[in-house]
């Protein structure tokens, strides 16, 4: 008989976490007909771990075999993963896939990752996530200056240099700090998932996103795992998660829809905002000088922001001609 | 007996040293989440460091008092049988439980309290959200550095159990355990 | 099976009385370390981490300081016997203002170790003083100072709704009833039962020298300053100041604002304070600790598989479903927290539950109202070691255990009424 190989996965989410646990379910399925049993796949989720943001270390230390999450979790351990989940004004989820597999994207978080005895692949795209929820509409770059917002991350270091205040609140205390204002404006992820917190019955500003264009989840791999296993089972690992993947994107765009005319339907209330001009220019300039001084202090984060800006121009190019030229043609004939 | 006699008093003064620097952190964090209420409605100043330092002080509290609890005698039981029993008996369940309950639970977070919070040292690990506190293997080497002190408060109860079996001490003199309310 | 075993062991080692917190980390340990290896445990940094970051939890320290400053300082036995005045001659009256602070308290935290804790400070010592029944005064306080988990806002609820994917605004709004009535009964309770045994609940004595408007007026002015400091508390939070866990510290320095007031401050009054929160918070977090390790074990070596695999033979029909859903989880609560049985049993009911086209909301906060019994149900319930770990000597675990006992009777009538009568809560139990 052949070897086989049960590998446990730990996910940040929480068990039937929607869309993101629907996508480490699909990969063990996946996996384990490819396979014909030979690989098993055990998911433990956040509630049997008690450890979402552990996910990194136990794997690396080989308590887990396997992880789900996002890389850019991991900043304040290895800044340089920082890079491999969404960049503000960075590219979509198309151009970003394109880069990871064809763009030379892979071989960078290769070299990210190899130092702590860790492979990392792509894991799941949730596409474009919106700017967040606000109680009061956003008009000008004087209305964000002091503005209470929780927003994570660099992102949230991005609009510290446009004067807002990022805020840290408790999750399980987000929905009750929003409504009586203890803070003003919260970020979360897209219409599928707000939704289920409620923001849509307490803030009617719901404004689109830039910060996180094509926000990519990550398989994390414990590279002795991965070398033990024979070639064929390594390949349908990789086409297992690529697989999974790709139907996050998917299917993110769907429940996203979905979600997005219940609300439509449901709360008259929730009017869909952009920023203004001032705005978005002033954080772009921010957004400029942030990579500009994680370039100075990595050498490996130069050469990353190097290939990203690279690829974002030359694959935007093309984009213009051909996504954008057809979403303006339809909105003009419609 | 004369070395466990001293060997018992100077348990008891480290948990003690632990009880102190947990009440220190107590005030401390009182003061620092009130003023960071104060200063986000007054002056509308948030300050994500000062928010992380909420919750570090916080766990210094809580994790440094455990070894001030064991020394206090602060840890409920369950008493249906235990308050009737004799010095002798309720030596003999404190030494053995302090023996193969609560050192080896002490060592066994040590032990991988102490990788963990070594591993976060050598990557240089701190917050990832804007402005926050750097050098997180500070507040994760306390983990290990409690399970220290829990296994010397393990060690405090048994010599304490030992004093009690010869004789030198009761535990109706020291029990304040719920001696609060 | 070993997660089995482990509980029928837990309970007979906490039987022998040692610390409650290291017996379920040593039961854990020996049967971790048995059937999966020491390394297991290399798990336990994480599980102690993510209480560290979870700051819901800081609001245990923090009232539990505003707690104690109140009772160094008198003002809490203040508040209850001025209330208990209020009531004249009615017997029972301590009991009743301590369900009332109670349900003030539960309004303004969803963790239980804070409020129970807080109310065995503050109103324990003054029913006992009182000369009420052991029984009745430790059951009233588990049961008032645990109805912070159904009275919004409320951690069951919002775990429920993220498990559910339900807005938790609506929870909050379908739980204000039921928490209402409970307290309503509660109340009763403690008028029909001093009705038939006065000696429990002793009335205030009167005072000779003052008519009773003179009494009434002297009560109302006593309560103001404590009932002030909730209102700074209950405001804070209502108004968006604080969050609620923030308006925890709010009451810890508004108490020692109050103290200064009423010129009982001293730095040794505060330093005091300090060491007793410090004891009781380590109390409280060293069973946590404890618990986390014992369900650690509990999972990893396959309970949780048991558990889905025993559920998935639940009956398919309406009422079958029903009844038995909330009997697996009110014999589960015996044994396990609420956070697993939220995060282990609910999803595998869930899907159950809206195929049969019952309405989520009224399933989670039946859900809810079960899950806040658990913290009751001896041997397990976490609100009842809370109290032990601060009352006296003399009141014994089985004066708590048998205290219990009729609230915990309450609680299932009202999820017995939730479930018969959901109009009445105004909900329904389909769509
Ligand atoms: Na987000
Ligand atoms: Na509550």
């Amino acid at each position: 008989a052949q070897e086989t190989f049960t590998l446990r996965l730990a996910e940040t989410w929480g068990p039937n976490f929607p869309i993101f646990g629907d996508t480490t379910k699909r990969f063990k399925e996946t996996v384990e007909k490819m396979s014909d049993g030979r690989i098993r796949i055990r998911i433990d989720s956040a509630n049997k771990h008690k450890a979402p943001l552990g996910v990194f270390d136990m794997v690396k230390a080989g308590q887990y075999d396997m992880g789900h999450s996002a890389s850019y979790y991991w900043k304040g351990k290895v800044p340089e993963t920082l890079f491999f989940t969404s960049m503000p004004f960075g590219m979509n989820a198309i151009e970003q896939y394109a880069w990871f597999y064809y763009g030379g994207g892979m071989e960078l978080m290769e070299e990210v990752y190899e130092p702590h005895n860790l492979l990392s692949f792509p894991g799941g795209n949730t596409g474009v996530q919106m700017g967040g929820w606000f109680r009061k509409e956003i008009k000008s770059l004087d209305d964000l200056k002091g503005l209470k917002m929780r927003i994570p991350g660099f992102a949230g270091e991005v609009f510290a240099e446009v004067g807002v205040n990022p805020t840290n609140i408790a999750p399980g205390e987000l929905y009750t700090a929003l409504e009586r204002n203890t803070i003003d404006a919260v970020e979360w992820v897209g219409p599928a998932l707000d939704l289920r917190l409620g923001f849509q019955q307490i803030a009617d500003y719901y404004y689109t996103g830039w910060h996180e264009p094509a926000t990519e989840l990550q398989f994390l791999v414990n590279k002795k795992v991965w070398e033990k296993l024979p070639a064929d089972l390594q390949e349908i690992m990789r086409v297992a998660m690529r697989s999974s993947a790709y139907d996050m994107l998917i299917q993110s765009q769907h429940a996203n829809a979905e979600a997005w005319a219940n609300i439509k339907k449901d709360y008259p209330n929730v009017k869909i905002k952009k920023f203004p001009k001032e705005i978005f220019q002033a954080m772009y300039e921010a957004n400029k000088k942030l990579l500009k001084e994680a370039a100075e202090n990595s050498e490996m984060a130069a050469k990353i922001i190097e290939s990203q800006r690279n690829y974002l121009q030359k694959s935007r190019a093309y984009t213009d001609i051909s996504e954008r030229a057809y979403l303006n043609t339809m909105a003009e004939v419609e | 007996m004369g070395w466990i006699i001293k060997l018992d008093e100077g348990l008891g003064w480290l948990s003690k040293v632990c009880g102190w620097i947990a009440c220190v952190a107590m005030i401390l964090m009182a003061a620092n989440v009130f003023y960071d209420v104060v200063a986000r409605y007054a002056f509308n100043d948030v300050s994500i460091a000062m928010q992380e330092m909420e919750w570090h002080l916080y766990s210094v509290v809580f994790l440094l008092g455990i070894p001030y609890a064991l020394r206090t005698d602060g840890h409920v039981r369950v008493d249906v049988f235990y308050t009737n029993w004799s010095n002798t008996r309720k030596a003999w369940v404190n030494l053995v439980g302090a023996l193969i309950f609560v050192i080896p639970f002490a060592f066994l977070i040590g032990f991988y309290g102490y990788e963990f919070a070594l591993d976060s040292y050598h990557m240089g690990e701190s917050s990832g959200d804007p402005g926050g506190l750097p050098n997180r293997w500070i507040i994760k080497a306390v983990i290990p550095f409690t399970a220290v002190f829990i296994a010397t408060a393990g060690l405090n109860m048994a010599t304490y159990a030992i004093r009690v079996l010869a004789g030198d001490r009761s535990y109706e003199t020291e029990h304040s355990g719920g001696g609060l309310a | 099976m070993i997660g089995m075993i482990m509980f029928a062991a837990a309970l007979v080692m906490l039987m022998l009385g040692f610390p409650v917190a290291f017996t379920f980390g040593g039961v854990a340990l020996f049967f971790g370390v048995f059937a999966q290896g020491m390394d297991l445990f290399a798990f336990m940094p994480y599980r102690i981490m993510s209480v560290m970051q979870n700051t819901v939890l800081m609001a245990v320290p923090l009232f539990i300081f505003m707690g104690v400053v109140l009772q160094r300082t008198k003002l809490a036995e203040q508040l209850l016997t001025s209330m208990g005045r209020l009531f004249g001659g009615l017997p029972g009256g301590l009991a009743i203002s301590t369900i009332l602070v109670g349900a003030l308290l539960a309004a303004s935290t969803g963790v239980v170790g804070a409020s129970v804790v807080a109310m065995g400070l503050i109103s324990l010592p003054v029913m006992l003083a009182h000369k009420y029944d052991k029984r009745l005064s430790t059951g009233t306080i588990c049961a008032s100072g645990t109805l912070g988990q159904i009275v919004p806002p409320s951690i069951i609820l919002i775990i429920l709704g993220d498990v559910l994917g339900l807005p938790v605004g609506d929870l909050f709004k379908a739980a204000v009833w039921p928490g209402v009535v409970l307290i309503g009964l509660y109340i009763v309770y403690i008028l029909v039962l001093t009705r038939l045994k006065p000696e429990t609940a002793p009335p205030m004595p009167e005072d000779p020298t003052r008519s009773r408007k003179q009494e009434i007026v002297a009560a109302l002015i006593a309560i103001i300053p404590p009932l002030a400091l909730i209102v700074v508390v209950l405001g804070s939070i209502f108004t968006g100041i604080a969050t609620p866990t923030e308006s925890s510290a709010l009451g810890g320095v508004g108490a020692v604002v109050l103290a200064i007031i009423y010129r009982q401050f001293s730095f040794k009054m505060v330093w005091e304070a300090a060491k007793d929160t410090v004891s009781v918070t380590a109390m409280v977090f060293a069973i946590l600790i404890g618990a986390t390790a014992f369900s650690m074990v509990f999972s990893y070596t396959g309970g949780d598989y048991l558990l889905e695999e025993w559920l998935t033979m639940l009956p398919g029909e309406h009422w079958g479903f029903i009844i038995l859903a909330m009997l697996v989880i009110l014999i589960l609560g015996f044994f396990i927290d609420f956070v697993e049985i939220s995060f282990i049993i609910v999803p595998i009911l869930a899907p159950v539950a809206e195929s049969l086209g019952i309405n989520m909301l009224w399933f989670a906060i039946l859900v809810a109202m079960n899950l806040q019994t658990s913290f009751l149900t001896p041997p397990f319930g976490f609100s009842l070691f809370y109290l032990k770990g601060v009352a006296p000597p003399e009141v014994r675990t089985v004066d708590i255990y048998r205290g219990i006992i009729p609230f915990i009777a309450i609680q299932i009538l009202v999820l017995a009424l939730i479930v018969v009568f959901p109009e009445w809560f105004g909900m329904s139990a389909t769509y």
